[in-house]
């Protein structure tokens, strides 16, 4: 389990992250949302301890994270935005290098490693530098190295960034049969369709401050499950609401320009997010 | 061990660019050698100017050695490549990636200055160089790589690297003992220079290849060098806020 306890992150004046507190429990598929800027990346630093709060803490299972918490960090892995690996490595030193680091044995990190490029569709390119990769591999082969130490907790920042329609399918597969061995995992998306589909919860953050934490269906189920698009002019607004007849008699009385449809996570991210922006 | 991992994730880079890296640690040195040693025929205290060049310029290799390859490699790692996350999130001990880093930068400048004793090798000076030559090498390669991981710490970007280099290492290669003697060096000014660690190098390689022993002095020296900057390295990957 996670906890969260007040954890704020501040850059000089600007604050990224403000007082937040949250509960992943274990086995839990979490989303954090939120718009550009929101203290998405910066949440998942400190889950990781690349950056320090500037207050509060994070406990996992009961116990303090930090740098110096060997035994927590044993039990998670993180999957950057960025392609955090060393461009100058071939995929296998890539793959050895992080079996090391989370002391695996030489023969464990090879099967591992033969079984998860194979998965991947890498196994040709193993002998390739990160540099003479394209993005498409470098995000699979960030995947295959996190997978190698088959963490308890799994943080995705924004893992399907750059990937193909098909890829992002075979992605979303991956991770719900990772999800279903009890495997934690914490993501942050901009694809909302992402979250709707993965979450069990989701939270939203605007301006590193929670402003909605609850399921994908409570969350749809609160704005209300049926929306109505109208156009007027240049202008896309929506209508939303809770009975299914409210919306059609609405729909009836603004004319041919509207449409009725069901509410999506979205939605709920565009009002929260969009009335504070 | 963190530390077999630091030294293997080295390893892997020197076997790598092995003709890079081997070209790069023999050029300079090379140029100072033919320029001042052999080009400007010159005597020092009695003896060929050669004499005095090849223990300081073994020093100064095994100093930009050292230094260049553990500040280059972090530097990298930290702020392009951002590779050192992969690092920080892993159960290894920080400390021991440090220590690894440590080692692995000193055993880089140790083969930056085993170069220059290869190449100077046809030249018949019978100046000596021993086990304790070896332990010196070793010392100012550390402490040269404490030095580089502290400054790797402070870089805001890329290039404050090699600006670390020019208002560093260039100054301390020209005026630590490497090619003319600091006693020449007006007071204050001297006492000042001799305390840097190349100064203690040079002087503590020239004395044994000369057939003395190091002083003690010059060890406590860099080992006090080594102690606050290993201690600040810890310092800065447990404690910075933003690495």
């Amino acid at each position: 389990m996670i906890e969260i306890r007040n954890l704020t992150k501040q850059f000089g004046d600007f604050t990224a992250v403000d007082h937040l507190n949250l509960t992943i429990r274990t086995g839990e598929f979490f989303g954090l949302l939120g718009p550009n800027g929101a203290g998405k990346t910066t949440t998942l630093s400190m889950l990781s301890t690349v950056l320090l709060p500037t207050e509060g803490e994070i406990l996992l299972d009961g116990k303090r994270l930090d740098r110096k918490a060997s035994e927590q960090k044993r039990k998670l892995c993180v999957i950057t935005q960025e392609y955090s690996m060393r461009q100058d490595m071939i995929m296998d030193e890539v793959m050895e290098y992080q079996g090391r680091l989370y002391f695996l044995p030489k023969k464990v990190i090879r099967e591992r490693t033969d079984a998860l490029l194979e998965f991947a569709g890498l196994t040709e390119y193993r002998k390739r530098t990160v540099r003479h990769l394209s993005g498409g591999m470098k995000r699979k082969l960030m995947i295959c190295r996190a997978l190698l130490v088959e963490p308890e907790i799994l943080l995705l920042d924004e893992p399907t960034a750059g990937m193909d329609a098909i890829s992002r399918r075979q992605m979303w597969n991956l991770l719900r049969k990772l999800n279903g061995r009890n495997m934690t995992i914490v993501l942050t998306t901009h694809y909302i369709e992402e979250a709707q589909n993965l979450c069990s919860r989701v939270a939203l953050v605007n301006r590193g401050k929670l402003q909605k934490l609850d399921t994908p269906d409570h969350l749809i189920g609160e704005l209300g499950n049926f929306a109505v698009d109208e156009v007027d002019e240049d202008n896309l607004s929506t209508r939303y609401f809770h009975d299914r007849d409210d919306a059609i008699a609405y729909l009836s009385s603004v004319g041919s320009q509207a449409s009725l449809r069901a509410t999506t996570l979205e939605d709920v991210f565009v009002e929260c997010a969009g009335r504070r922006l | 061990m963190g530390i077999i991992t630091v030294l293997w994730e080295k390893w892997t880079e020197f076997k790598r660019d092995f003709y890079k890296i081997t070209v790069a640690a023999m050029i300079s040195p090379l140029m100072y050698l033919v320029i001042f040693g052999m080009g400007i025929q010159t005597m020092s205290h009695g003896e060929p100017y050669l004499h005095f060049l090849i223990p300081g310029i073994v020093a100064m290799a095994t100093m930009t050695g050292s230094f260049s390859a553990t500040a280059q490699n972090m530097s990298v790692q930290r702020l392009y490549e951002k590779a050192l996350d992969q690092v920080m999130v892993s159960p290894t001990p920080l400390w021991q990636f440090i220590v690894g880093q440590i080692i692995g930068g000193s055993l880089r400048g140790m083969y930056a200055g085993a170069i220059i004793l290869l190449l100077t090798s046809p030249v018949r000076t019978d100046l000596i160089f021993n086990g304790w030559s070896v332990l010196v090498m070793f010392l100012n390669g550390m402490v040269f790589a404490t030095i580089a991981l502290v400054l790797s710490f402070l870089a805001k970007s890329y290039s404050d690297a090699p600006r670390f280099t020019s208002y560093i290492i260039t100054p301390m290669s020209f005026l630590c003992n490497t090619f003319f003697s600091t006693d020449q060096m007006p007071n204050g000014f001297r006492q000042v220079i001799g305390l840097l660690p190349l100064s203690q190098a040079s002087s503590m390689i020239r004395e044994i290849s000369n057939g003395g022993q190091p002083g003690v002095f010059g060890f406590a020296v860099l080992l006090v060098y080594l102690v606050i900057f290993s201690a600040l390295s810890v310092w800065f990957i447990y404690k910075k806020k933003n690495l």
